[in-house]
């Protein structure tokens, strides 16, 4: 009698197997974005919680922990109080501007005109520049001794040469500019959600309220905004993270002045820790907002889950 | 039946095993004979070293030093590579290779407070600058502030060159009024009757480089300066502080416009550059672009000592080092490197134009060339009082060290905003004196017993 011998499983077999268990796959899956996540943010974040909570300078790396000394420092100089109401300026300033011409933009862009697609397309752009590029541009713009808006102004005789706004060299002004130029950068990206919040709109709902009666301002207000608030809002943590974190328009326009105006906790976090090599201090003036910040967004979130439809 | 057909075996003799086993030791004895070349340039090959420093902004002296490092390299089989960075990105980098523990060789830095800042982290080459000094004469203030620890004796880094701030003016135009800038009272006398002819003085007040080193240079003039010559402690509220700003104050007012709040580093050159500007404090990279854009404005742009104050005759710089990182693979191979760099350092000053000047007395020789004799310029001698520049320059923690307690004032823009603070009648030159000091004892503390 001929023996049959047994067939032994080979191991490919058992890899098979357990990759068609839906759960390990999956989490197979998405273990590499968990990973990303955790060791290029969630690593080098919880190493600046504690960079700000030690004594560490670049001359002298000690990880000695000294509570919370740093966040005292500062606060107690008048010069970061400055630079922290500079930055809620520079993000609610940049914030509002950037949604109301979202806003606008979105209205316009829904309506059919020749080349909307191209305007669509146009129209994202600044978003997609370069930040450093669209940056030394603005710079040009609101140059003291080459701004092409002063020319303008001047050819128009709405102001002489001498009495031509100094964007850049007046604090209000200055502060101005930064923020026009980061609402600049950030409308795109609000005419985007609200283009996406607004199409998603059933338009029988629209119907309904214009037979009803509803005006612009009424349909606009109490019917579209209520519903696209959801996503107009996470629309708003991305750009509220962001703002408050940037230190990009400032570093390349003004470097925080005239005279202090225009430094943002970003800008001074950056002076301090990396320039200056006191990384404790500086990672404590970075990380302030921290606190504020994850209440706020959790907040927003908590509220963008009961709104959902 | 032997297997392999057209390669049959042949058996084992004797005979053959002696041929073949002398052939092998033939073959081992020669070899080392015979590959030794290769293998000796095989393992020099293996030797290399890199470099990064600043982008430099004579453009022409990045193409000489490149080819400069490459053909030594070439010369003794390194492979050199060379990597140019913005300026503004050299204290990031180095904080990154610092923090890394890896990076280049051999590190340029730009700026003044770096050596004592990552002394940790660079080797010692106190034999390097005793060796220099030997061969090209003391260090110079300049020299000694950036890489000098006093408290051990050690050299951090090795003093490379250091930028001078002349003055630059139109001299038809001082002329004109029959003055000269040579004094700070002469230049805001003269800078106010020229304003109102409509070519005011230049100098930033803005968040920037130049006026950081200007602003500077003027306190020093005056006899005040932001710490002692011990680097321990803040002196900076004194009366001639208060003096100082109430000239600046001054100086803005009746010689100057509000541009000069928001003034970047490439600001006054484009001022004096466009016909505009009557006077600045500036590199002669200012006059250098002059040339190339409007030679007839080039040659009435005359360069002169900075204006002399009350106590004496001071100005900043800019300034840059070289450090060898403890970490770095080729330590040796960078100090080999630097040895013949400096013994071709009047070649590098060439190369920069006169940009570039030496940290110690004899590198270059007197006459410079260039400076003493600059074919490009009207006249000749236009720049020759550079040449001695050594003698009122000086960097940020004068008459002390570079300290990092000095560059985090430096860096946040202190003593530019003590001057604008007053100059736009934010408060008064007492109040900002007060405001600068106790800004500048918060960062000395800060510090303390720290570097």
């Amino acid at each position: 009698m001929v023996a049959i011998a047994d067939s032994v499983p080979k191991p490919t077999a058992r890899f098979r197997f357990i990759l068609d268990r839906r759960d390990v796959f999956g989490s197979l899956m998405v273990a590499p974005a968990i990973l990303y996540v955790l060791l290029l943010v969630g690593v080098p974040l919880l190493m600046a919680v504690y960079y700000s909570l030690s004594a560490y300078t670049i001359y002298n790396p000690s990880w000695r922990f000294v509570g919370l000394s740093n966040f005292i420092d500062i606060v107690n100089n008048p010069v970061f109080r400055q630079t922290l109401y500079n930055t809620f300026i520079f993000t609610f300033g940049s914030q509002i501007l950037g949604l109301v011409l979202g806003k606008f933009g979105a209205l316009l862009l829904l309506r059919p005109f020749p080349g909307r697609k191209l305007v669509r397309a146009l129209i994202i752009l600044p978003w997609a520049v370069p930040i450093a590029l669209a940056t030394v541009a603005w710079e040009w713009m609101f140059d003291s001794l080459y701004s092409v808006i002063n020319w303008t102004l001047i050819a128009l005789g709405i102001v002489t040469r001498s009495n031509a706004p100094n964007w850049l060299g007046t604090p209000h002004l200055a502060m101005l500019c930064v923020i026009v130029v980061n609402a600049w950068r950030f409308f795109p990206f609000a005419i985007v959600i609200f283009l996406a919040g607004i199409t998603a709109i059933p338009q029988d709902v629209l119907d309904a309220a214009t037979i009803d009666g509803a005006g612009f301002w009424r349909r606009n207000y109490q019917i579209i905004m209520p519903m696209i608030l959801p996503i107009v809002a996470v629309g708003l943590i991305f750009g509220f993270v962001f703002t408050f974190t940037d230190l990009s328009i400032v570093f390349l326009m003004t470097m925080g002045g005239p005279v202090g105006a225009t430094s943002v906790l970003g800008f001074a976090g950056f002076q301090t820790g990396i320039n200056s090599g006191d990384v404790s201090h500086g990672a404590a003036i970075s990380l302030f907002m921290l606190p504020v910040l994850l209440v706020v967004v959790v907040a927003m979130l908590r509220f963008i889950r009961r709104r959902e439809i | 039946m032997e297997s392999g057909g057209n390669n049959p075996k042949r058996p084992v003799t004797r005979r053959n095993f002696l041929k073949t086993s002398g052939l092998a030791a033939g073959a081992a004895g020669l070899a080392p004979m015979l590959s030794a070349p290769f293998v000796s340039r095989a393992l020099a090959d293996n030797k290399s070293l890199s470099i990064v420093q600043w982008s430099h902004f004579v453009p022409a002296y990045d193409t000489w030093f490149d080819k400069f490092a490459k053909d030594w390299g070439e010369k003794n089989k390194i492979a050199v590579t060379v990597d140019h960075i913005p300026v503004q990105n050299v204290p990031a980098r180095a904080a990154a290779e610092a923090s890394a523990g890896s990076g280049h060789d051999l590190f340029g830095f730009n700026g003044a407070g770096g050596a004592h800042l990552y002394r940790k982290f660079f080797v010692d080459v106190s034999d390097l600058v005793k060796e220099t000094e030997k061969k090209y004469g003391a260090v110079t203030i300049i020299g000694k502030q950036l890489g000098y620890n006093a408290d051990d004796g050690t050299w951090s880094a090795f003093p490379d060159f250091y930028i001078n701030f002349p003055g630059l003016y139109r001299k038809s135009l001082w002329d004109e009024i029959g003055m000269k800038p040579d004094t700070w009272d002469n230049l805001r006398i003269g800078g106010a009757k020229l304003k109102a002819k409509g070519n005011p003085v230049g100098i930033s007040l803005g968040h920037s480089n130049d006026p950081s080193t200007t602003w500077r240079g003027l306190l020093w003039s005056y006899g005040a300066s932001v710490q002692d010559e011990a680097g321990k402690n803040i002196v900076l509220d004194s009366k001639e502080a208060v003096e100082a700003v109430k000239y600046v104050a001054a100086l803005y007012k009746e010689a100057m416009t509000s541009d000069v709040l928001s003034w970047n580093d490439s600001s006054n050159n484009q001022y004096i550059d466009s016909g505009v500007g009557s006077y600045i404090v500036n590199p002669i990279s200012a006059y250098r672009t002059a040339q190339t854009l409007n030679k007839t404005l080039a040659d009435d742009i005359f360069v002169i000592e900075p204006p002399k104050g009350p106590a004496k005759q001071m100005m900043g710089a800019g300034s840059e080092f070289y450090g060898i990182w403890k970490f770095a693979k080729n330590k040796e191979t960078a100090i080999e490197f630097l040895k013949y760099y400096i013994d071709n350092w009047p070649e590098a000053f060439k190369a920069s134009e006169g940009y570039n000047n030496p940290c110690f007395a004899n590198l270059v020789p007197k006459p410079m060339p260039i400076l003493s004799n600059d074919p490009t310029s009207n006249p000749h001698d236009k720049l020759s009082i550079l040449q001695d520049s050594d003698k009122w320059s000086a960097i940020p923690g004068y008459p002390g060290p570079a300290t990092p307690a000095m560059d985090e004032i430096y860096y946040a823009f202190i003593i530019n905003d003590m001057m604008a603070k007053t100059a736009t009648d934010q408060l008064s030159a007492a109040d900002s004196v007060k405001w600068a000091a106790q800004q500048c004892e918060i960062i000395m503390k800060k510090w303390a017993g720290k570097a």
